[in-house]
């Protein structure tokens, strides 16, 4: 009795911040499954489906799905891929190495929301800077199009908008996460090989590449993750064309309806954690396959 | 002599890698802070170098202008926004380190059964989609009265931020060797006091950068801002106004503010740069 008390007596400071995370998190659970189990103007019919029935029906839901998907598929790689290339241009170490990584942090340290509004003034219509670059009116372009492009009217182009923006935001995450992963690698097993007359490619393949396994498998299961729950960008960028997550705002706050609301909110919940379980089963298969070759 | 200088001599096939390196990092910059210095450029920008009539738009303005900031600072509104911003940040910096870095000590010191689960469930508290938490807790906060109040907004912040502490705080703490502690007890402290008067002044730059990066987090933090002052223009903070701009013109007012939301972050960013980094590599910051 003794030992459990001076024990509490130990760890209480420990409690308010886990009761507060804890029961916020218990009431974001139990309001998700009750909101979205309930029909719309109809409060004591909890449980029912016809919230999710409604939505299933609903052609903005599979537009939103269908967009977001489309968007963490395209997005997650490419990150993967600017942060291998940024990471890799840092990897040696040179003169002013650390001035040229705090640089390429920028990006973080700009809010989404400002990224998104400087896209929004770059990207505007008829005269941005980019329908000007592209229309060639400056020296350093040749004309690629023949008349201004209306950026944010389109599905696709403003899809790429905010794909634009988030992979430019988020750049510098994934080059330190690889970074360090990159760091990990023992520099005496590269002169070795290099020694022994293994080439670039060689080298990349068979050694760099598995060893980097890891942080690729972390940059890749975080992005997937962000790239779900994407809102700001969408938000500034796509306007009508809805990812789950504008959707979720349009049900919420355009239409008041909560129910439906949360209703997108859990499929995406669902959406994130069948990804990332995929993702992981992925990634130990790769890991399997390195080892075998 | 001569040998060495041979040695040295870069071989061609390495200056055309090199020279590929070099192109790699300018185009890596140009890309990274040509945006940045764009949204510069427009924030002093004078109305004819915007609505330039299809003549291409200059890369630095006509006649470069600081009117749209005179105009933001002379705007009573702009003060009341920026107050509102202050004012919940602060307080989520208060509320925040008073909840995590008590729990923090705990972690870091005592070797509590189920601390990995522990540290878990805090890092997938954060995984959790903002915007999928946001309907919920809006719902909740208005059965509760919160919501449409600086409280209630605060405390959804607490949340947000609450993670991160408690992450940086374990962090500060383990840096610092135990002995110091038996040694106050030793000579007769009780444990409040050594955390006071021993850990506490030690672990200040830790907790500094907690606290500055969870004013940030609150400072530029969207969703939950917007969905809890939905209709409360007098509530808005920082960056409600810079999201309520974006049907507006002119541009460089847009830009003036995203730059007046920015600098703070950018500058505080480069005090706790060396947490986030390590933050980020270790999956609690993204």
């Amino acid at each position: 009795m003794n030992r459990i008390q001076g024990y509490v007596v130990k760890v209480w400071p420990l409690f308010p911040a886990i009761l507060y995370l804890v029961s916020f998190q218990f009431i974001v659970l139990i309001y998700l499954l009750v909101l979205s189990l309930t029909a719309a103007g109809e409060p004591g019919s909890f449980p029912t489906v016809s919230t999710f029935s409604q939505l299933f029906g609903d052609r903005q839901f599979w537009q939103a799905l269908n967009n977001t998907i489309v968007f963490t598929v395209i997005g997650t790689p490419l990150e993967l891929l600017v942060g291998l290339f940024t990471a890799l241009l840092l990897y040696r170490s040179f003169f002013g190495r650390n001035l040229i990584r705090s640089m390429f942090l920028i990006p973080l340290a700009i809010p989404a929301l400002v990224t998104a509004m400087l896209i929004y003034i770059l990207f505007d219509y008829p005269g941005g800077h980019v329908n000007h670059l592209l229309l060639g009116n400056y020296p350093i372009l040749p004309r690629l199009i023949n008349a201004p492009v209306s950026w944010r009217a389109s599905q696709f182009t403003a899809m790429m908008l905010s794909l634009i923006g988030k992979v430019w935001r988020d750049m510098p995450i994934s080059m330190l996460i690889l970074l360090t992963g990159f760091n990990t690698i023992d520099s005496e097993i590269l002169d070795a090989a290099k020694t022994m007359g293994a080439t670039l490619r060689h080298r990349l393949f068979t050694i760099i590449l598995p060893l980097i396994i890891p942080s690729i498998s972390i940059v890749l299961l975080l992005r997937s993750v962000e790239m779900w729950k994407e809102f700001i960008f969408p938000f500034v960028l796509a306007g009508r064309f809805r990812f789950l997550g504008t959707l979720i705002d349009y049900y919420y706050n355009d239409i008041g309806n909560p129910h439906s609301a949360a209703a997108v909110a859990l499929v995406m919940v669902v959406c994130i954690i069948t990804t990332s379980m995929v993702l992981s089963k992925v990634v130990s298969l790769m890991k399997k396959v390195m080892l075998a070759v | 002599m001569k040998m060495s200088r041979l040695d040295t001599m870069p071989s061609p096939m390495a200056v055309s890698k090199k020279l590929i390196w070099i192109t790699g990092v300018v185009a890596a910059m140009v890309v990274v802070l040509g945006p940045v210095y764009l949204l510069v450029k427009y924030s002093v920008s004078d109305i004819a170098s915007i609505n330039t009539g299809g003549k291409p738009i200059p890369f630095w303005p006509y006649h470069p202008t600081v009117e749209v900031y005179r105009y933001l600072f002379r705007d009573r509104q702009f003060y009341v926004v920026l107050g509102n911003s202050f004012f919940i940040a602060l307080s989520t910096v208060i509320c925040s380190l008073l909840l995590g870095v008590p729990a923090s000590y705990v972690l870091a010191r005592f070797r509590i059964p189920g601390r990995k689960i522990i540290l878990l469930g805090i890092i997938s508290v954060r995984l959790f989609p903002d915007i999928a938490s946001v309907i919920p807790i809006v719902e909740f906060f208005i059965r509760i009265g919160a919501h449409q109040t600086y409280w209630g907004v605060i405390l959804a912040h607490t949340l947000l931020a609450l993670p991160y502490v408690i992450f940086i705080g374990i962090g500060a703490f383990e840096s610092i060797p135990e002995d110091l502690e038996h040694q106050a007890w030793v000579m007769g402290a009780n444990r409040f006091q050594t955390f006071i008067k021993v850990l506490f002044p030690i672990a200040v730059p830790g907790l500094a950068a907690a606290a500055i990066y969870t004013f940030l987090l609150s400072w530029d933090e969207f969703v939950f801002v917007y969905f809890l002052t939905f209709g409360r223009q007098d509530m808005f903070t920082l960056t409600l106004y810079l999201n309520g701009l974006k049907y507006a013109e002119p541009q460089n007012l847009m830009a003036a503010t995203s730059v007046c939301l920015s600098i703070p972050v950018i500058i505080f960013s480069m005090f706790v740069q060396r947490y986030m980094v390590s933050g980020i590599t270790t999956g609690s910051i993204k």
